[in-house]
């Protein structure tokens, strides 16, 4: 009755072996309370938060011109949470730019939900979630004026982001912002490296709100997710030595 | 994200229903077909053109959201009050000729927007598209050249270990790209071949593996635990 799609055979095995090594290696960090690697910059993203409320300057945050099925945005998404709730806690006052109005929706909740849980609903204001423009340079354009007009002490902008990355940073950095840059994206990562005080580099973006959370399950899962980069490195070297020595039984089993 | 465990309310429930359900869907229909009974494929394309719609709504509110937002500017004369003004203008002007003139046009065939609006709006609208918009946008785009040098000029300085190696690897790749710079040496051209082809290459895999990874257990996590 199923039938397994061709060729994507070797892709469900390896999916669960993967899932199997997430799951475990989740269950004895939880276990032996493992501590995981630090991403950093990320322990500092509370006090950058309270210096930007100290100098009574906005902090900016935009999740780039992904749309909300881009893994990335998604990502994005999870670490606004983090931010918007402290901003509340230390009134810090926030302004988020959209390019993608599924986004704007999604970010708007999230933000207004941060004020509503610390029972602060009236304080939220409207253009405190800016929709700007789908069109990439318009949203660029638009993203630059704000650091340009309203200089924010710090600029998260992690996400999805192409071209208009470098643009956002380097205005960011003519204007002495504190900035942390996230992409999984290759193409843009050495802009963000250039420009940016702090970078999430591919996965950290991921993790990043694992990291920031307290919660041990979390944290665990980011061992989880370092033996599933344990297996894909054991399987590169295998694959490497095996070709080497004119074996080809690996790329025959992953092209199943 | 929480990170204090709670007891799932009735409606966190529901959505945590309807998020594992469609997600497990969608990663079913990806490996998995079922010939003869249902076209799974079928189903998945059905769903995601109902993104659309919900796109469409979105956009509506994006433009009430921008609406709102540059009115609030104006009627509080704010110091960039006058770009709102602008912009609104530029919003809606646009927003009428498109409807009215353009590829995307309501009423091709004039059946409620006379035959003579819409020609008397053809050649502003293509005046507004053309000569305007595509030009803005070229010239945003272009200025990516300028940020582009700054960004190289601070990355190119030899402060570490590690900045000196991105300056020597830029600058071989730089000179293998230059046509003077072949003409003088050809090896240059092979050196860049080479650092794009190895380490550069590897650098990206990597990168991309551990993204690849990541966002398993991130998918995995949201599939399985609301809220976050």
């Amino acid at each position: 009755m199923f039938e397994l799609i061709p060729g994507r055979t070797s892709e469900v095995v390896l999916l669960i072996i993967v899932l199997i090594a997430i799951y475990q290696a989740t269950r004895l960090a939880s276990k032996r309370k493992l501590k995981t690697r630090g991403i950093p910059g990320l322990e500092r993203i509370n006090e950058w938060i309270r210096e930007a409320a100290k100098l009574n300057r906005p902090v900016f945050f935009t999740p780039g011109t992904g749309s909300t099925g881009a893994p990335d945005t998604l990502a994005a998404l999870a670490l606004l949470e983090y931010v918007a709730k402290h901003c509340v806690e230390y009134n810090a006052s926030l302004i988020v730019a959209n390019s993608d109005p599924q986004v704007q929706q999604v970010t708007e909740d999230i933000v207004k939900s941060a004020y509503v849980k610390a029972g602060r609903e009236k304080e939220f204001a409207t253009d405190m979630v800016r929709y700007i423009s789908t069109r990439q340079f318009a949203y660029a354009a638009g993203v630059m004026g704000i650091l340009r007009r309203e200089k924010p002490a710090v600029n998260f902008f992690v996400g999805d982001f192409q071209a208009e990355a470098l643009q956002i940073a380097e205005t960011g950095r003519t204007e002495a912002i504190y900035q942390i840059g996230g992409t999984t994206n290759p193409d843009q990562l050495p802009f963000f490296a250039t420009t940016c005080d702090q970078t999430l580099i591919g996965e950290e973006l991921y993790t990043a709100t694992g990291f920031l959370s307290s919660d041990p399950e979390a944290i665990s899962e980011l061992v989880g997710s370092d033996a599933g980069k344990m297996l894909a490195i054991l399987l590169i070297l295998a694959g490497a030595i095996l070709v080497t020595f004119g074996n080809s039984i690996l790329i025959s089993i992953l092209g199943l | 994200m929480s990170a204090d465990k709670k007891k799932m309310t009735r409606g966190e429930l529901g959505l945590q229903i309807i998020i594992f359900g469609l997600g497990f869907f969608y990663a079913i229909v990806y490996y998995v077909a079922v010939p003869g009974i249902v076209d799974l494929q079928a189903v998945s394309d059905q769903l995601l053109a109902y993104i659309t719609v919900v796109l469409t709504a979105a956009f509506a509110i994006g433009i009430i959201n921008l609406t709102r937002v540059h009115t609030i500017n104006i009627k509080r004369k704010r110091a960039t009050w006058r770009y709102s003004v602008v912009l609104l203008i530029s919003l809606y002007v646009m927003a009428i000729f498109s409807m009215i003139a353009s590829p995307f046009e309501l009423d091709p065939n004039s059946v409620v927007i006379p035959a003579s609006v819409i020609q008397f709006s053809t050649p502003i609208w293509g005046f507004l598209y053309y000569k305007i918009l595509v030009n803005i946008n070229a010239s945003i785009f272009s200025l990516l050249g300028f940020f582009i040098a700054s960004a190289a000029y601070r990355a190119f300085k030899a402060r570490s270990l590690e900045s000196t190696i991105l300056l020597v690897a830029g600058l071989l790749v730089i000179l293998g790209q230059a046509p003077i710079a072949n003409l003088l040496w050809p090896g240059f051209g092979i050196i860049r071949d080479w650092i794009l082809a190895f380490p550069n290459t590897a650098g990206q895999r990597g990168i991309l593996i551990g993204a690849a990874l990541g966002i398993v257990v991130f998918s995995v996590r949201r599939l399985f635990r609301y809220p976050w």
